[in-house]
């Protein structure tokens, strides 16, 4: 039988450990990715242009570089455009056709020389934008032929007419060898591989900047690209079987489907000089733990989080803390044990199985809608609501953990006391309350895990997703527990960065552990006196 | 407090703050009362029909027995026959008992303190006590020591180390310590942790001393000391002994009071008390046919 238990408790505890690192490898290394991963060059970009960080001489050089490892993308995509968007064609050929107008106003042509230059622009513009636009081969190269014949007209190529002479030359270069067949699929095709170009690689160069700053920049970490990769060069299609049956992911090689035309070059360039383009480097972000974020945590870190968190712990406390010790001394040092006592206690036990979502409910009721603009708050979530919220929340806690700290004093000490004339209120001071100092701090390290932790009760009464840092106690915060709620409910982004929603859980299980071992030292060290050594 | 002047016989030490020692130094390391009490004067403990009930039970039950200065009073009885409850209903350490209740008279230094009026913290500092297990405080050794007199509102530092000094002195624990001050009492040994509770009772400066079966927790030798120890302390002070042994009993004190099922069966000299008892009951006890 002893065999057995021995047994069975060493099993249940190898089952404990093991669901303890399935659950929290995972977390913390995709935590930790927030922190230590491969940051590309759009990365730094990004912390010297936000952040104003790092090496400016350096990241001028790996800027030049990159971009020069760039430039082919751009031109093969440039280049097999001019032979496969008819709309951005004709748009550019209408666009030029005006400008000459404009032109030959400027230059003071006027009457029948006007009049025929401008129709002879016309009916070129109209020849080339046929040609654009049609599938037969036959009429493109007659339409073709027709516009290069008035290229040796003076009037013409002098004029900004050469550029539609320059565009209608790369047109046909271009359709050489494109499948017309296949041209619609290829326009939406090249609208997802500039898509992914742009989210790889940020806006192209000389486009203007845009004014989100998540859109500024490519990727800014090295998995992040390779992802991108894999959906450039291995796009998913989903495929019917027979009906009835779900459609079936599949994927399918862009390289094969582009073969034979000006871009198909572009697919074996990015897979072998992503690392060209980007330089991945090995990074260490430490500064996650003070950043604010930037675009909804796409950027940045979580240092408003933090104190956030930091300050809605420290608030309850200084009101949880007192209260929890002076109700578990009235009901260990003053009460005799009467009807009244046994009710509150069960209100205790109560309160401390009550849901928290129900805690945020009454904080929002009461200290936010109710209490505080009673002293001339505003009415809306804060600081102080919030941290008196958790503070009800966690007081039965600390009651509890306090009263059985206060009851496990032995009697000796305070029948000594009272003998050596000390009052109750002494007694308890001086010789009670130190030598329960261990166990009320353990209920205290108990409670700083919840109140750091909890969401439900601050959700209405003084967290914001999006919130400044705070000035005051009147203001709402950001914390670490709202934040990874919200980032898990439904936000885009959060798709795009997991590494920031993870990073917020493993910090706040960092925050929250040395929260506990800063009290768990000073428990020591108390016990360690009060035993006597 | 409401009775700032009754008519204890000693005052409270520290209140005069800054002024003289509470103490008078008459030679090197005694401490001695303020006020030197006549051997032959009234009690300084004197019960007049005093009860004493735990809700409907008894503890003690029409107590008569005055109890005199400058000697050793042993209480001597079996197990449950009300000796604690009587010397811990003498400073009122009792009332902590729920449903506690206390009839009749007890006097203290001539003052009866049942009564309504009653300044348990002067009683108390007049009334130092000794508990079963030595229970020092979870502090130093000078802070043990010291917690009384700063109760007292002695805040001066030197006044304080004078005062421990002395009662560490008195309780012969000075030189085993005298290092080690700042050290926690839980390092001392057993009988060294009680002489240290009875120096932290007289640094109080009582001049009743209430011991609860000081020796029972000791071993052999440590007991032994703590016997000189009383031997050394009844000149200076009243002293009031529950004890289970009863060769201590003999030993330390002067007059012996056998209590048995509450009540006060006999209360003489000691020497009479073990050699010539005038009652069977006590003749029984004493000589271990019975208890």
């Amino acid at each position: 039988m002893d065999k057995f238990f021995t047994g069975l408790s060493g099993f249940s505890i190898v089952l404990l450990t093991a669901a303890l690192l399935i659950v929290l490898v995972p977390m913390l290394l995709k935590g930790g990715s927030a922190v230590f991963f491969k940051g590309t060059v759009e990365f730094r970009k990004m912390q010297a242009d936000i952040f104003n960080r790092g090496d400016d001489a350096a990241l001028k050089n790996e800027k030049e570089r990159t971009r020069r490892a760039r430039e082919f993308i751009y031109d093969s995509i440039e280049t097999f455009k001019n032979g496969i968007d008819p709309a951005a064609l004709s748009e550019k050929v209408r666009q030029i056709n005006r400008q000459f107008g404009e032109q030959l106003k400027d230059k003071g042509i006027e009457g029948e020389d006007y009049q025929s230059l401008r129709s002879i622009a016309r009916e070129l513009r109209d020849k080339l934008i046929e040609a654009f636009e049609s599938n037969d081969r036959n009429l493109i190269n007659e339409n073709i032929k027709f516009v290069f014949s008035y290229k040796q007209d003076n009037r013409l190529a002098n004029s900004g007419m050469k550029e539609m002479f320059a565009i209608a030359e790369k047109f046909s270069r271009a359709i050489e060898n494109v499948d017309f067949q296949k041209r619609d699929r290829y326009a939406q095709s090249l609208g997802e591989i500039e898509e992914i170009v742009t989210q790889l690689l940020g806006p192209k160069p000389g486009e203007p900047v845009p004014v989100l700053a998540m859109a500024r920049y490519g990727a800014t970490r090295w998995e992040q690209a390779e992802k991108l990769k894999e959906q450039l060069l291995y796009p998913v299609r989903w495929v019917g079987g027979k009906p009835g049956e779900p459609l079936v992911a599949e994927k399918y090689s862009r390289q094969e489907e582009f073969k034979g035309t000006a871009i198909e070059p572009l697919f074996g360039y990015v897979d072998k000089e992503l690392s060209n383009m980007l330089e991945p480097r090995r990074t260490f972000y430490w500064q996650f733990f003070i950043d604010d974020s930037i675009n909804s945590h796409y950027f940045g870190g979580v240092g408003p989080e933090i104190l956030g968190t930091l300050l809605l712990t420290i608030v309850a406390m200084i009101f949880v803390i007192p209260l929890g010790v002076i109700s578990a001394a009235y009901l260990v040092e003053c009460s005799t044990e009467n009807l009244a006592v046994k009710i509150i206690r069960m209100c205790i036990n109560t309160l401390a199985g009550v849901p928290s979502i129900v805690f945020g409910l009454f904080g929002l009721a009461f200290f936010v809608l109710y209490l505080l603009p009673l002293f001339g708050a505003p009415s809306k979530g804060n600081i102080l609501a919030a941290s008196l919220t958790l503070a009800v929340l966690t007081l039965p806690l600390m009651i509890r953990a306090s009263e059985e700290a206060l009851r496990a004093v032995p009697h000796t000490y305070k029948e000594a006391s009272l003998a050596l004339g000390a009052g109750h209120f002494r007694t308890f001071i001086k010789v009670t309350l130190p030598a329960a100092m261990p166990g009320i701090l353990t209920g205290i390290i108990l409670s700083l895990g919840r109140v750091a932790g909890e969401t439900a009760p601050i959700l209405f009464t003084g967290t914001a997703a999006v919130a400044s840092i705070p000035k005051s106690l009147f203001d709402a915060t950001r914390t670490l527990s709202y934040g990874s709620y919200d980032m898990a409910v439904g936000d885009r982004i959060a798709a795009m960065v997991p590494h920031q929603q993870y990073g917020m859980v493993v910090t706040l299980i960092l925050l929250v552990l040395i929260l506990n071992t800063a009290a768990i030292l000073l428990r020591w060290k108390i016990s360690k006196k009060l035993r006597g050594h | 407090m409401t009775t700032e002047e009754n008519d204890m016989q000693t005052q409270p030490a520290g209140k005069a703050k800054g002024g003289a020692s509470p103490f008078i130094r008459l030679d090197e390391g005694k401490l001695q009362p303020k006020r030197k009490v006549d051997m032959n004067s009234i009690a300084v403990v004197k019960s007049e029909n005093f009860n004493f009930y735990y809700g409907s039970k008894v503890g003690v039950k029409n107590i008569t027995m005055d109890i005199y200065p400058c000697s050793v009073t042993a209480i001597i009885g079996p197990s449950g026959c009300g000796k604690s409850t009587f010397i811990r209903s003498i400073n009122r350490i009792n009332d902590l008992i729920p449903h506690g209740r206390a009839e009749g008279k007890l006097f203290v230094n001539g003052h009866n303190v049942y009564e309504k009026n009653t300044n348990l913290i002067r009683l108390r500092q007049q009334t130092g006590m000794v508990f079963q297990r030595p229970n020092p405080f979870p502090k130093s050794i000078f802070d043990n020591v010291a917690y009384g007199p700063r109760l007292q509102g002695i805040r001066d530092n030197s006044e304080l180390q004078r005062i421990v000094e002395e009662s560490l002195r008195a309780a012969a624990l000075w030189d085993e310590v005298r290092d080690d001050l700042k050290n926690s009492a839980f390092a001392l040994s057993g009988g060294q942790q009680q002489r240290l509770c009875i120096a932290r009772a007289l640094a109080t400066r009582p001049n009743i001393l209430l011991m609860d079966e000081p020796c029972s927790a000791l071993d052999p030798t440590a007991t032994g000391k703590i016997e000189d120890l009383i031997d050394q302390l009844q000149k200076d002070y009243t002293i009031v002994i529950v004890t289970h042994n009863m060769q201590q009993a003999a030993r330390v004190s002067q007059r012996t009071a056998f209590f048995c099922l509450g009540e006060l069966v006999e209360y003489d000299l000691t020497s009479k008390i073990f050699s010539n008892p005038a009652k069977k009951r006590t003749e029984d006890y004493v000589t271990g046919r019975f208890g």
